[in-house]
């Protein structure tokens, strides 16, 4: 096959000639000095580089874009000879073309992907160059916080930087409860059950869920899988000490088709998406939102901001430990190990990742990050609500990965869509654990 | 009834507008429905881009804007409108045309030469049409890989925009060709003319108009293309309008305003344009077996 | 018909730069698809071959496929209906209209418009009463409440309300090209027709549609193309979802081929989509031509 794609590259290139001369068109492409993962140039003399960063930070308002840009910005003064090109995506596009570029071993100097399972397969094919002597570079492995490296680890190497470290808790807002005269945030399963149906009955939306992207669903899914199994059950079913069969599954599906039958969610789940669903919470039609701590900050700055609280996902059938969590290491920088120029990549990567943790304290979005922060949240102007977010975040102990960072992306793909058919129709339980287990033995 | 009768040309041509006036007032009513429901978009888009994002979530199908978020735009242009749409417009007109150069030379070839291959080349297009691009992005790139210098320039989606442009236009144009008169063609050559020259001076100014139905439906292919370009073009010098689009996407945030008034200043002059010219489009526009 | 006799150069001169381009980049890939689809292939990692165990697992135990394939022909057969009706309004404009090119100019608007904005209309919309959708809020008005419907989200009507957009968006397309073939009829014919006592809709049924039938035919393979591919709409407004209720073809292509990490597998529904578009228009092109003799 890689003959063939030669060959067909020079009839190609036969043909090019001949069609641009057959349209009569001189426009000669004079700019063609770009490095796309830095494959197709050679770089004339070692001072001048080019590293393509790919990213999924396009909307140049939001404060992740902005801090990104700093950085580089700074580097650039720098390092004048080295240029740092930005190929900003949104993040559907960004994975499908990464995807395609990793077939075709063309991955960019810098790209994103996502920890554990997600990136298990780039590593595996060895697209991904080690950062181990890079972060021990101007001590920026500890820069990181505790054990957040692991999961971007294979081997006792590290392959990737993550720009976050999340953790999923119910938002909720705080006058909504009060009109509805729920006194407390709820602690268990039932009280949870009860609030949605005072809620309900009050005309107010109980929770929202921008199902349409299928992992929100599976997201709180989880969680109630964390409580009535405890942490570990999908690493038990790859050892093969448990299967989708397994009464802690089917309770936690049970579980959450209580709360879609109880009406917990907003008609039209299925079709909403993230942002949309996130909006009716944001603007108070919603009283409660159960999402990854990322979305702090939004809230923080819509208009019901200041009546958001947040409280622990409950207990489950008087199962489970409150203070273990879904997990959401967030999306990490890896560099790739074909690149032609590897060490000014990871020298820049370096610089990016140190100065990461201060540039994204002043733009006030440092509480969700993976790197320790030095200085105080509360004297920076950080909102109570943030602190309560950072509070939880520090009195973590434990959980679990989301389902689509543990397991194959096909087993995912499945379990993602039987998650949103609870949504549209009734299931029983054992059916729903079987079409899972069927999923992950066909795709081991 | 009489005035309408010598009022005449245009009554021959519309033969019967002196029809009862209800059946007439009846379609005017079905037409004018119609046209309200499919230009009611463009005003929607243009109330959508001055809109904040909470107004445009909230998901009333008919509110005016609160106040008007002229920052939409500022962020639009912000997000190298300019660059994008001149990378836009190049990439459309330059694939235009090659389509058409292109793509008239093999259908002149495939009706009116006289070889074997002929009927086979034309199947090898006709199988062509229906090739979803979702499936080729890959093979593409490795091929584009092992050319030096391509992958990443304009010319990287440039030459799969013209290679899937190419077999409707061979369709739509062989179609159309079939019909010529084959003695206008052997008239020229006996007066000496070259094959190249009947093409060019006689065979392409009679096929105007399938041409601009084959512009048309380039145009409105590629304008909006998003998933060939965002795996070809990495760097913001070659970007196209839906890059700009989509920039306003990610992954825990959408800036709908800023998308809508993007697409605002993407679609706005195209429409213009296009009611401008589309006189001389629907003229032009014709194929087939009509004129035979 | 007698052809023009040309040396072999010419031939080559005015074929091969497109076909060359052509066979490369849309060829080629097909070719290499079905390489890949005998394969069991994440796109990074190793290959194993498997023979043409993806297409008996795609044809006998693919639960996804078959619903998508009947979608999307069920869109191909619609779209196809749409253009008579085009044809129709098409008539009807260059009978009673004065200024018809600006009423199908200002038909073919939602064409131009990017689907992520028909997208974002569309569920305004259909969207829930109480978020404001447009429907049933109308309904609701009008005391019909059990008429109302989350139209995106129920599995058996998701579908239609999918396609019934699809078919507003592209009306203005199929209009512009029926009303072009129509008006560019020498108006002699017409005259002539009127002598013999044919006027009106006597007149269209002989002269008009006739003389259509090969611009009718550019509609149709063009409304059939289009359904088969149809994939951004979708992604757009559904994802394909409530649980694969309104997966087509193409989405479910794509989610296996990206979101799944099966490229051996998408790449084998990819052949699969090749192979009944080609069989499709061959029978389309067939029953034309036939037609088309018949006529003429």
């Amino acid at each position: 096959m890689r003959k063939s794609t030669k060959w067909m590259s020079v009839a190609l290139a036969g043909a090019l000639t001949v069609s641009l001369a057959a349209c009569g068109s001189d426009s000669k492409d004079n700019e063609t000095n770009t490095s796309n993962g830095g494959s197709t140039t050679e770089t004339p003399k070692a001072e001048n580089v080019t590293i393509t960063f790919q990213n999924i930070y396009p909307d140049p308002s939001t404060p992740a874009a902005k801090i990104l840009d700093k950085i580089v910005k700074q580097y650039e003064a720098e390092h004048t000879n080295v240029k740092i090109e930005l190929d900003s995506l949104n993040t559907d596009q960004q994975k499908a073309k990464l995807k395609t570029q990793a077939a075709s071993k063309e991955v960019p100097d810098i790209t994103i992907v996502n920890p554990a399972a997600q990136m298990k397969d780039y590593v595996d094919a060895g697209l991904f160059a080690p950062l181990n002597d890079m972060l021990d570079k101007n001590g920026l492995k500890d820069t990181f916080q505790e054990g957040i490296l692991n999961w971007y680890s294979f081997n006792d190497n590290v392959y990737a930087l993550p720009d976050g470290n999340n953790v999923a808790v119910m938002f909720y807002n705080k006058k909504l409860f009060a009109d509805a005269g729920i006194a407390a945030p709820p602690t268990t399963f039932e009280e949870l059950l009860a609030d949605v149906k005072i809620l309900k009955d009050k005309g107010i939306t109980p929770m929202v869920m921008g199902e349409k992207d299928t992992w929100t669903g599976s997201f709180l899914f989880m969680n109630i899988l964390l409580r009535t199994n405890g942490p570990g059950f999908l690493q038990s079913v790859v050892d093969g000490s448990k299967n989708f069969s397994d009464p802690a599954f089917t309770e936690a599906v049970d579980a959450f088709q209580q709360l879609v039958q109880a009406g917990a969610f907003q008609d039209g789940a299925t079709s909403m998406d993230y942002n949309a669903a996130e909006n009716l919470f944001k603007t108070g039609k919603s009283a409660m939102y159960f999402m990854g701590s990322w979305a702090t900050g939004a809230i923080d700055q819509s208009t019901i901001g200041p009546d958001a609280g947040v409280f622990k996902f409950p207990t489950v059938n008087g199962k489970g430990n409150t203070d273990e969590y879904m997990l959401a290491p967030g999306s990490a920088f890896a560099i790739s190990a074909n690149s032609k120029h590897v060490e000014a990549t990871k020298d820049f990567l370096n610089y990016f990742m140190l100065q990461f943790p201060k540039v994204s304290f002043d733009e006030k979005n440092a509480v969700t990050l993976a790197q320790k922060v030095d200085g105080d949240f509360a004297a920076a102007g950080y909102s109570p609500l943030q602190m309560e977010v950072a509070g939880i975040k520090g009195a973590v102990k434990g959980g679990d990965l989301s389902f689509d960072n543990t397991m194959n992306p096909a087993t995912s793909q499945v379990h993602l869509t039987s998650i949103q058919n609870l949504f549209v129709q009734k299931v029983d339980s054992a059916s729903v654990g079987k079409e899972h287990q069927t999923a992950y033995d066909s795709n081991k | 009834m009489n005035q309408a009768l010598t009022s005449s040309a245009a009554s021959l041509a519309k033969p019967a507008r002196k029809r009862v006036p209800i059946a007439r007032i009846s379609v005017l009513t079905l037409l004018g429905i119609l046209l309200v429901t499919q230009l009611y978009p463009l005003l929607w888009l243009v109330l959508y881009s001055l809109k904040s994002n909470e107004e445009i979530l909230s998901g009333k199908f008919f509110a005016l804007p609160k106040s008007l978020q002229w920052t939409n735009y500022k962020q639009a242009i912000e997000a190298h409108y300019w660059q994008y749409l001149y990378n836009s417009v190049f990439v459309t007109v330059v694939t235009m045309v090659c389509v058409i150069v292109l793509a008239s030379m093999v259908a002149y070839a495939i009706t009116r030469f006289k070889w074997k291959l002929g009927p086979v080349v034309m199947l090898i297009f006709l199988m062509g049409m229906m090739i979803p691009v979702q499936s080729t992005l890959l093979p593409i790139m490795m091929i584009f890989k092992n050319i030096p210098g391509l992958m990443g320039t304009r010319w990287s989606i440039i030459l799969p925009y013209i290679a899937y442009q190419t077999p409707i236009a061979v369709f739509i144009l062989s179609g159309f060709m079939r019909t010529i008169p084959l003695e206008i063609e052997e008239s020229a050559h006996m007066d000496g003319a070259s094959i190249m020259r009947t093409f060019r001076s006689i065979i392409l100014p009679i096929s105007v108009p399938p041409i601009v139905t084959v512009c048309i439906l380039t145009f409105i292919n590629i304008w909006n293309e998003y998933i060939l370009a965002a795996t070809f073009i990495s760097s913001a010098k070659y970007k196209t309008l839906p890059f700009g689009v989509n920039s306003f996407v990610s992954q825990y945030s959408s800036n709908y305003g800023a998308i809508g008034a993007y697409l605002v200043l993407g679609a706005l002059p195209v429409i213009i344009m296009y009611f401008v010219l589309s006189e001389k489009i629907t003229k032009g526009m014709v194929a087939g077996a009509v004129k035979g | 018909m007698n052809a023009l006799k040309v040396p072999a150069r010419t031939i080559a001169l005015f074929v091969l730069p497109c076909l060359l381009l052509y066979v490369c980049l849309v060829f080629v890939p097909i070719f290499y698809s079905m390489y890949t689809s005998t394969f069991d292939w994440n796109g990074i990692g190793v290959k194993k071959y498997i023979g043409l165990d993806n297409y008996v697992n795609i044809l006998y135990h693919d639960k996804v496929f078959w619903p998508a394939v009947k979608h999307t022909l069920l869109f191909a057969v619609f779209s196809m209906l749409e253009i008579p009706v085009a044809l129709l309004i098409a008539t009807l404009l260059n009978r009673y209209v004065r200024k018809p090119n600006f009423f199908v100019s200002a038909y073919f608007v939602p064409v131009i418009l990017s689907v992520v904005i028909i997208g974002q209309l569309w569920k305004t919309i259909y969207n829930p009463a109480s978020l404001g959708g447009m429907i049933n809020q109308t309904l609701d008005s009008l005391g019909l409440h059990s008429w109302t419907h989350s139209w995106l989200t129920e599995p058996d009507i998701a579908m239609y309300a999918l396609y019934f957009v699809a078919l507003w968006q592209y009306l203005g397309y199929h209009l512009l090209i029926q009303f072009t073939g129509i008006s560019n009829i020498p108006t002699e014919i017409y005259e002539a027709a009127k002598i013999d006592g044919a006027e009106g809709f006597k007149a269209d049924w002989h002269i008009t549609f006739p003389l259509v039938v090969p611009i009718f035919k550019i509609s149709i393979i063009l409304a059939f193309i289009g359904s088969l591919q149809s994939f951004d709409m979708i992604m757009v407004m559904t994802g394909g979802g409530p649980a694969h209720a309104t997966d087509v073809i193409a989405t479910h292509m794509y989610n296996m081929s990206f979101a799944s990490s099966k490229f051996g597998y998408g790449s084998a529904i990819a052949i699969i989509l090749v192979i009944v578009c080609l069989v499709a228009t061959v029978i389309i092109n067939t029953a034309f031509n036939k037609l088309e003799k018949k006529i003429g």
